[in-house]
C-alpha cells in the first residue's frame, strides 16, 4: 500500500491564495470555474507528482460553472474540496461527479452569506465612514477603508478556508443548520443600517428653498417658502429621507437601478424647470 | 502627463480586471481607486475627496453573480482624473461619475462576454495536458480585453478631458443647477438598494434610528456605527438565549 498523501501547509495556502484569482478571467459563461481550476493546481499537482496527463485530467473537473463569494466566506468551499480531494487521492470513494455537486451545493448558501458579510455590511459600514473622514479631507479615509477592508477580508476567507479543510462539510453543515449564522448577520446588519440611516441625512441633499413665492396686498408683501414653510417646519431633513423611501418602494416593485438612476436625473431637470417658472433664471 | 495618463490607464485597468482580491478586491470601489488615480496624478487630497464623493451613489451597491447595477470601477479611476484633469467641483463630479458609471455597465457587459472565449481556449489547452497554458488563459488575455476597453479610454481622458471642465461651464445655468440637484439625490440609490437587499422589516427601524441619531443628534458616522455595534452585540446575546426570537428567529 502507498504512502498516504497529505497536503502541505504551503499548499493549502497556495490554494487559499490563488482562489483570489476566482475573479481574473470573469465571465458570463462559466463565471468563477477558470479561476477555480486555476486556483486547485498546487492542490492537483502535490496529489498527483509528476503525472501531467493525470493532473490535467483532474483540473478539467474544476472547468465548470461556478460561482460563489470568492474572498470573505466562499473559501470554505476550497477547503472542504481541498480535504476531499486528499481523501480522493487516497483512495476513499468519492467519485469528481460528488465533488463538484456539493461544490455547486455549496456555492449559492455561501454567496447568499459571503454578500451579505461583504457588501451589505463590511462595505457600506466601512465605506459610510470613511466617505465622511474623505470628505472632511482626512487621508485616513481612504487608508483606513482599505487596510480595514483587507485585514477583514484576508483574516476570515483564511479561516473559513482552514475551517473547511479541517472540519470538512460538517463544518458547513454546522454553519447552515444551526441557525447561528443568521442571527448573527441580522445583528450585524443593524450596523450596516443604522450607518446608512446616518448617512441619509449627512449625504442625501435635496432643499427646496427656490420655490419661493411673495403675494402683494394691501398689507404689505406675504412670503411662503416651501423649504422653511413646509418641510423645515414639519420636521428638518424630510425630503431627503423621502427621496430615500422613494427610491426603495421603486425598487420594491422591482425598477431597475439604471431605470431610476434615469428618473433621478428627469426629477433633478424637473426641479430645475419649476425653479425657472419660480423666476430663477429671469 | 503622459506617464500619468499611463499609470491612470493601469489602474481603471486593473479596476476591472482583478488579478487578485488579495490586491484588486478595493480597487472596486472609487473611494480606494479614485485616491490611487490622485496620488498618481500629484494631487492626492483632491482626488480623495472627489474619489470619495463619487462614491456616495455606490455606498450600497450589491453586485451579484456577475450582474452590475453600475460601473464604479469605471467611474471612480475616470471620474476622479476627468474630475482633477478639467477642475469639476465635488458635486458636478458625483453627477459625472453615475453618467459613467450608468454608460459604462455596458463596457463591463463586453468584458464578461468576450472572457468566455478564453474559458473555451483553456478547455482545449487542458485537453491537451497543458497546464501552464491553462492559468496562462486564466490570468493575461482579460488584461488586454479590461485594457482596451478601460486603460485606453482612461488615457485619453487624461490626456484630452482637460476642456471638459469648461465646456460644461458654457452650458446654461439651469444645466449646471440640474447636475447639482441629481449629485445631491443620487445617493439615495445605494442607500436604497441596500436596503432592498436585506429586506427584513423587524430590521428597518434601525436604519430610521441611524437617521435620527444623525439628523437630530448630529452624530458622526463613527459614533453612530460605534452605538450600532453595542445594539448589534446585546441583541445578538438576546437571540442567542434559548426560547428567544427578538432577532433572527425565523
Amino acid at each position: 500500500m502507498a504512502e498516504e498523501k497529505k497536503l502541505s501547509k504551503a499548499t493549502l495556502v497556495k490554494n487559499w491564495l490563488l482562489t483570489y484569482s476566482s475573479e481574473t478571467c470573469y465571465n458570463y459563461e462559466r463565471l468563477q470555474g477558470l479561476g477555480n481550476t486555476n486556483a486547485f493546481v498546487p492542490v492537483i499537482r502535490e496529489l498527483y507528482p509528476g503525472d501531467e496527463a493525470k493532473q490535467a485530467e483532474e483540473l478539467k473537473n474544476f472547468l465548470v460553472f461556478y460561482n460563489t463569494e470568492p474572498s470573505w466566506m466562499g473559501t470554505i468551499i476550497n477547503g472542504i474540496t481541498a480535504a476531499m480531494e486528499e481523501k480522493r487521492a487516497n483512495g476513499a470513494e468519492i467519485t469528481p461527479d460528488e465533488v463538484t455537486t456539493l461544490r455547486s451545493a455549496l456555492m449559492g448558501p455561501m454567496a447568499g452569506i459571503g454578500d451579505t458579510v461583504s457588501q451589505s455590511i463590511a462595505y457600506p459600514v466601512l465605506a459610510g465612514i470613511c466617505i465622511q473622514l474623505a470628505l472632511a479631507g482626512n487621508f485616513a479615509g481612504p487608508i483606513i477603508f482599505e487596510i480595514a477592508y483587507k485585514v477583514l477580508m484576508l483574516g476570515l476567507g483564511y479561516n473559513m478556508y482552514m475551517l473547511g479543510y479541517n472540519k470538512g462539510r460538517d463544518a458547513i453543515v454546522d454553519l447552515l443548520s444551526t441557525g447561528v449564522i443568521n442571527k448573527l448577520l441580522d445583528a450585524v446588519s443593524i450596523v450596516g443600517l443604522m450607518v446608512v440611516g446616518s448617512m441619509t441625512a449627512s449625504n442625501v441633499k435635496l432643499d427646496l428653498s427656490f420655490m419661493n413665492f411673495t403675494w402683494a396686498n394691501a398689507l404689505g408683501d406675504i412670503e411662503f417658502n416651501v423649504q422653511s414653510g413646509v418641510f423645515d417646519a414639519l420636521l428638518p431633513g424630510l425630503l431627503p429621507l423621502l427621496v430615500v423611501l422613494a427610491t426603495w418602494a421603486l425598487l420594491r416593485k422591482k425598477v431597475k437601478p439604471l431605470m431610476l438612476i434615469i428618473i433621478m436625473f428627469a426629477l433633478g431637470f424637473l426641479l430645475v424647470g419649476i425653479k425657472g417658472l419660480c423666476g430663477a433664471y429671469a | 502627463m503622459v506617464f500619468q495618463a499611463v499609470l491612470v490607464a493601469l489602474i481603471t485597468t486593473c479596476c476591472t480586471w482583478w488579478f487578485s482580491h488579495a490586491v484588486t478586491r478595493t480597487w472596486l470601489y472609487p473611494i480606494w481607486s479614485g485616491f490611487l488615480v490622485g496620488i498618481v496624478m500629484g494631487k492626492p487630497l483632491e482626488g480623495m475627496m472627489i474619489a470619495a464623493a463619487i462614491n456616495l451613489p455606490y455606498v450600497g451597491f450589491i453586485t451579484a453573480g456577475g450582474s452590475m447595477p453600475g460601473n464604479p470601477q469605471f467611474a471612480g479611476p475616470v471620474g476622479t482624473a476627468l474630475a482633477l484633469v478639467s477642475g469639476l467641483d465635488i458635486n458636478t463630479a458625483t453627477t459625472v461619475g453615475v453618467i459613467l458609471g450608468s454608460v459604462t455597465v455596458l463596457v463591463w457587459t463586453v468584458y464578461m462576454s468576450v472572457n468566455a472565449f478564453w474559458v473555451h481556449m483553456a478547455e482545449d489547452f487542458l485537453s491537451k495536458g497543458n497546464i501552464r497554458a491553462m492559468r496562462f488563459c486564466n490570468y493575461v488575455p482579460s488584461f488586454f480585453v479590461s485594457l482596451l476597453i478601460n486603460g485606453v479610454p482612461a488615457f485619453l481622458i487624461v490626456m484630452l478631458g482637460a476642456p471638459f471642465g469648461a465646456w460644461l461651464q458654457s452650458f446654461p445655468m439651469w444645466i449646471v443647477d440640474a447636475f447639482g440637484i441629481i449629485g445631491g439625490i443620487m445617493p439615495a440609490l445605494g442607500i436604497a438598494m441596500l436596503l432592498q437587499y436585506l429586506d427584513k422589516p423587524k430590521l428597518t427601524p434601525f436604519f430610521f434610528m441611524g437617521w435620527i441619531l444623525a439628523q437630530f443628534l448630529g452624530l458622526s458616522t463613527m459614533m453612530i456605527t460605534a452605538i450600532g455595534a453595542v445594539i448589534a452585540v446585546l441583541l445578538y446575546n438576546q437571540a442567542s438565549k434559548p426560547n428567544s426570537s427578538l432577532i433572527g428567529g425565523e
